[in-house]
C-alpha cells in the first residue's frame, strides 16, 4: 500500500488536500482535509445581531448571496417576521441567478475541462472535447463567461452589488424595482434562456424538464439534445462509466428552498437512495461531530455548539467539523434536492444503482438550471410593483433561532441566539461540510471519503482524472467548509 | 535570433485581431483616464515591451475578487487580460494541477526573476504558525515570501490583502494579517473593497502589465485613479442629503422617492472608492442604488468601526467635507502604516522612474 497527498487543487473554490491510501491501484482510504480556518463564528459573537447581514454573507465569494439569505431567514425567525411578498420573490429571482450561475460555472470552468487532460489524449472523443473544454483556452468558457455575467445583471438590478450583496433583509430586500426594471429582468431571463437553449442543451428547456426515465434522457442525448454541451457529457459520461464513479449511498438532504406564497420551489425531506424512501426532515437530528476536526469539544447540538479552534488534537486532520444527520452522514446538493422534491429522473438515476454517482451529480445540476430559469421568469413576472418590497423589521431581538435554506451546493443553516439585540452565539454548518466531512468519532468517513474508495488510479496515482471527476461532482467550496 | 515575446504577439497568436486590438487600447485608456494620447501609448508598450506575467495567489480568503474579476466589464477581459495577459497561475481557473501547478511558480520565478507581478487574493494567517491556511503542505506564509521574493511588485487584492478585512476583525481569531506587514520590501499596490469593483482590477493590472510600472499611489497605497473620491461626492442621491431628505426605514415612502440613506447607517461620506461612479455589475448599479447605505468595504478596519445600521456618529450633515478629511488622516496616522508607505513610496519611486520602454535587451533563456 502507498500513502499520497492529492493537492493543492485547482479549479475548486479555496483550498483542498486529499491523503490517498492506494493498494493494487486502487483507492483503499480516503481522507478530506480542509486547510484553512477564519473563525467566522468567533467573530460574529458579540456584534449587533442585524450585523450578521453584513458578517456573514463574507464567508464565501462565490455563494454569499445564499449566506445572506441564511443570515436574514434566522433574524426573521427571530423576529417572527412575514416578508413582503415582493421580497421573497425579489430575493428568490436573485438567489436562482447566483445558483444557476454556481451550476454552470461548475460545469464549464471547474468539471469539464479535466477531459480535455493530457491522460484522456488517446481517448477517440478527446479531438472534438479538448478544444471545446480544456481550462482557460477551450472554445466554451469564452461564450459562457459573457452569458453568465449578462444574467448576473439581475444581481446588480435586485441586490446593487454581488459578490457580497446587502439588499436581502429579515423583511424582504430594500430594492424596490420599477416596471422598466422588471422588464429588464424578465428580459435579462429570456436572453439567458435563449442562451441555454441553444449552447448547453441544444433544445427547449421543456424538452428538458419533461425528461422523466433514463430511456428519454438517452432519447433526448442522441435526438433533440444532440448537439448541446449537455449532450456531450452524457456522451463521455457513458464512455467512461460515471454513472458507475464516485458512488454514495448516503441519505440524501434538503433543506427546502425559494418559498414563496405559492409554497417552496423546491420542497424539503430526506430521500434514501437505497429504498427509494422519501422521509421528512427533523431537524433536530442535525449534530456536529469534532472527533477529527482541529476544534474543541463543544455541545453537538449546532445551536448550542461554539467553534473554538485547538491546533493541536490528536487524531484530527481537518479544520471541517463532521455534520450528521441521525448519526450518519448525508449528501447534499443539487441531487439531494431534486430527489427529494421529487424529480422523476433524478430518482430514477438513483435507483437504476441504489446510489449517487459522478454522473447524477451532474445531470441534477443540469435539471436544475432548466427548472431554475422557467421558474426566475414567472417570479419576475409575478412582481406587483405597487406592493411593499420589504416590511419593517423590529427594533429589537432576542431569543434562538435557526435560518435553513439552499445554496447552489447544498443545505445551508445557520443558527443563532441573539441576547439583548447581540449576537451570542452563532453556527454555521455548510453544504461542502456536510460533503467533504471528515470521519465522525465512530469512524465512520465523510460523503466524498466514501466516494472514493474504490476508484482506480492505475499507474497514475495522484494523477488519475477519475479522482478529479469523483472530487468534482460535488462541486466543492471549500472557504464555505470551515469558514 | 529568437525575439522577445510581447503582449502583442501572444494576443495576435490567440487569434485576436489588430482591430481588436486596437479596441481593447483605447477603451482602457480612456477608462484609466490616460488622455488623448493613452492609446498610442498603451498600444505601443504592449508592442514593444516584453510580456509580463502574472502569478495570482490566494491566501485565507473567500474568492469573491477572482468572482469578480472575471465579470469585468472591460473590453475584451475574458480574452485579453484573464487568459492572454498571462495570468500563468491561479489556483481558481488554471488548467494544471498540484504538483504540475507548482512547478509553474518555481519555472515563472527563475524564467521570469524580478519582472512578474504577483497578484495576491486574501492573507496570511500568522496564528499557530500559519497553520490556519495551508497550501501545498506549507502555510501559505511561506509560499507568499518565497514568491514575493523575486516578484517586481505586488498587487494586493481587496480588503483581505489591503487590511485584513473580515477574518481580522475582532477578535481576528487566525491573526490575518494584510500583505504589507508581511512583505516589506517590495512596491505594492492596494486595491482595497470586498470585493473590489471588476473595471478597477482589470485597470489597475491592465496598467502595470502595460507600462511595467505601477500607476500613481496615494498615501495609503491605492492608486488614485479610482479611491481618490468618497462615494459620497459622486453619489446619485447626494442632492437629498444636502436637503435633508432621508430615508427613515427599508421601503418607506423616502425609500420610494430615493431619499439619502445616512440615517439607515450609510458609509458613503467616509469611504474612498469608485463604486459610485463606476457601479457594479457592468455599470448597472451599486449597493446604494439598492436602496442599502454603503458599509464602507473598501475602509481599513471597517468592521470594527461599530454598528453598520447605526449612522454616522462622527460626522454632522453640514461638516462632511472637513471631517471625513479628518477621518481620511487619523486613519493613515492610527494604523501605523506611515513608515511603511513611506519605504513603499520609496520603492515604488524606483520602479517608476525605470520607465516604461525597457525591455532589458534580451529574451528570458
Amino acid at each position: 500500500m502507498s500513502r499520497i497527498i492529492v493537492g493543492p487543487f485547482n479549479r475548486v473554490e479555496g483550498d483542498l488536500e486529499l491523503t490517498l491510501d492506494i493498494a493494487d491501484g486502487r483507492v483503499e482510504a480516503a481522507r478530506v482535509t480542509t486547510p484553512l480556518y477564519r473563525g467566522f463564528e468567533q467573530i460574529l459573537a458579540g456584534r449587533p445581531a442585524a450585523d450578521a447581514l453584513v458578517v456573514a454573507p463574507r464567508i464565501c465569494g462565490i455563494c454569499s448571496l445564499s449566506q445572506s439569505i441564511a443570515a436574514a431567514s434566522a433574524l426573521r425567525a427571530l423576529e417572527g417576521l412575514v416578508p413582503a411578498p415582493n421580497g421573497e420573490l425579489a430575493t428568490n429571482i436573485a438567489h436562482a441567478a447566483e445558483n444557476i450561475a454556481d451550476h454552470l460555472t461548475h460545469f464549464y470552468l471547474f468539471f469539464m475541462p479535466d477531459f480535455a487532460r493530457r491522460e484522456y489524449a488517446d481517448a477517440p472523443w478527446f479531438a472534438a472535447v479538448e478544444p471545446r473544454f480544456k481550462a482557460v483556452s477551450g472554445a466554451a468558457a469564452s461564450a459562457v463567461l459573457p452569458a453568465r455575467t449578462r444574467l448576473l445583471h439581475i444581481m446588480g438590478l435586485i441586490a446593487g452589488k454581488w459578490p457580497h450583496s446587502l439588499a436581502i433583509q429579515p423583511g424582504g430586500v430594500t430594492r424596490t424595482l420599477d416596471l422598466g426594471e422588471k422588464m429588464r429582468l424578465i428580459a435579462i431571463i429570456a436572453e439567458f434562456r435563449s442562451f441555454i437553449e441553444t449552447t448547453l442543451f441544444a433544445a427547449p428547456l421543456e424538452a428538458v424538464t419533461s425528461i422523466e426515465s433514463i430511456a428519454a434522457l438517452d432519447d433526448f442525448v442522441e435526438g433533440a439534445g444532440a448537439g448541446g454541451d449537455f449532450a456531450t457529457f452524457m456522451r463521455l459520461a457513458r464512455a467512461l462509466k460515471l454513472d458507475e464513479l464516485g458512488r454514495g449511498s448516503n441519505p440524501l438532504m434538503s433543506f427546502g428552498a425559494y418559498a414563496s406564497q405559492a409554497g417552496a420551489l423546491f420542497s424539503a425531506g430526506v430521500y434514501t437512495p437505497r429504498t427509494g424512501e422519501n422521509t421528512s426532515l427533523a431537524l433536530g437530528l442535525i449534530e456536529e461531530d469534532v472527533a477529527c476536526a482541529y476544534m474543541r469539544d463543544s455541545s453537538p447540538d449546532p445551536a448550542l455548539a461554539q467553534t473554538i479552534p485547538d491546533a493541536d488534537r490528536e487524531g484530527a486532520y481537518s479544520w471541517a467539523k463532521a455534520p450528521r444527520l441521525d448519526k450518519s452522514p448525508a449528501e447534499v446538493g443539487a441531487l439531494a434536492r431534486q430527489a427529494v422534491d421529487g424529480n422523476k429522473l433524478a430518482r430514477a438515476l438513483l435507483a437504476q444503482k441504489g446510489a449517487s454517482s459522478v454522473m447524477s451529480r451532474v445531470v441534477a445540476r443540469m435539471i436544475e438550471i432548466a427548472r431554475l430559469t422557467q421558474a426566475a421568469g414567472d417570479w419576475a413576472r409575478a412582481l406587483r410593483l405597487q406592493d411593499p418590497f420589504c416590511v419593517a423589521a423590529a427594533k429589537f431581538v432576542e431569543g434562538q433561532s435557526a435560518g435553513m435554506i439552499e445554496a447552489a451546493r447544498g443545505s445551508l443553516g445557520h443558527w443563532v441566539t441573539v441576547k439583548n439585540d447581540v449576537i451570542e452565539r452563532y453556527q454555521i454548518i455548510a453544504p461542502t461540510t456536510w460533503n467533504f466531512s471528515p470521519r465522525d468519532g465512530q469512524g465512520v468517513p465523510g460523503p466524498l471519503e466514501q466516494a472514493l474508495v474504490g476508484v482506480e488510479t492505475g499507474d497514475l496515482g495522484a494523477r488519475a482524472p477519475a479522482i478529479q471527476h469523483v472530487v468534482r461532482s460535488f462541486d466543492p467550496c471549500m472557504v464555505c467548509t470551515a469558514h | 535570433m529568437a525575439a522577445t515575446e510581447t503582449f502583442y504577439d501572444v494576443i495576435r497568436r490567440q487569434g485576436v485581431t489588430r482591430r481588436s486590438f486596437v479596441k481593447f487600447c483605447s477603451l482602457t485608456a480612456a477608462s484609466m483616464g490616460l488622455g488623448a494620447t493613452g492609446a498610442v501609448d498603451m498600444a505601443q508598450a504592449l508592442e514593444t515591451n516584453e510580456r509580463v506575467p502574472v502569478i495570482w495567489m490566494h491566501g485565507l480568503e473567500c474568492t469573491c475578487c477572482s468572482e469578480s474579476f472575471i465579470r469585468s466589464a472591460h473590453p475584451l477581459v475574458k480574452d485579453v487580460v484573464l487568459s492572454m495577459i498571462s495570468l500563468d497561475y491561479d489556483d481558481t481557473l488554471m488548467a494544471a494541477a498540484g504538483h504540475q501547478a507548482e512547478a509553474i511558480l518555481e519555472e515563472t520565478k527563475a524564467k521570469y526573476k524580478g519582472k512578474y507581478i504577483l497578484a495576491v487574493e486574501g492573507n496570511p494567517p500568522l496564528n499557530e504558525g500559519g497553520m490556519f491556511c495551508i497550501d501545498g503542505g506549507k502555510p501559505f506564509v511561506e509560499k507568499l515570501k518565497w514568491m514575493a521574493e523575486d516578484a517586481m511588485a505586488i498587487i494586493a487584492w481587496g480588503a483581505c490583502a489591503s487590511w485584513g478585512c473580515v477574518q481580522a476583525a475582532k477578535p481576528n481569531p487566525t491573526q490575518a494579517t494584510p500583505i504589507d506587514k508581511v512583505i516589506t520590501n517590495k512596491p505594492i499596490i492596494k486595491v482595497p473593497g470586498c470585493p473590489p469593483i471588476a473595471e478597477v482590477m482589470t485597470g489597475v493590472v491592465t496598467f502595470i502589465t502595460t507600462f511595467g510600472r505601477l500607476p500613481e499611489l496615494d498615501r495609503q497605497g491605492r492608486p488614485k485613479m479610482f479611491y481618490s473620491q468618497r462615494i459620497h461626492d459622486k453619489c446619485y442621491r447626494r442632492p437629498h442629503f444636502d436637503a435633508g431628505q432621508f430615508v427613515e426605514e427599508w421601503d418607506d415612502e423616502g425609500a420610494r422617492k430615493g431619499y439619502c440613506l445616512y440615517k439607515m447607517g450609510c458609509k458613503g461620506p467616509t469611504t474612498y472608492n469608485a463604486c459610485s461612479t463606476v457601479r457594479w455589475n457592468n455599470g448597472v448599479s451599486f449597493p446604494i442604488q439598492s436602496g442599502h447605505g454603503c458599509i464602507g468595504c473598501s475602509e481599513d478596519g471597517f468592521w470594527d468601526k461599530g454598528p453598520f445600521y447605526e449612522r454616522l456618529s462622527n460626522i454632522h450633515p453640514f461638516g462632511v467635507e472637513a471631517n471625513a478629511d479628518k477621518i481620511g488622516f487619523a486613519v493613515a496616522g492610527t494604523v501605523g502604516v506611515a513608515v511603511a508607505a513611506h519605504a513603499g513610496i520609496t520603492a515604488v519611486k524606483r520602479i517608476t522612474t525605470k520607465g516604461s520602454g525597457s525591455t532589458d535587451g534580451g529574451p528570458p533563456a
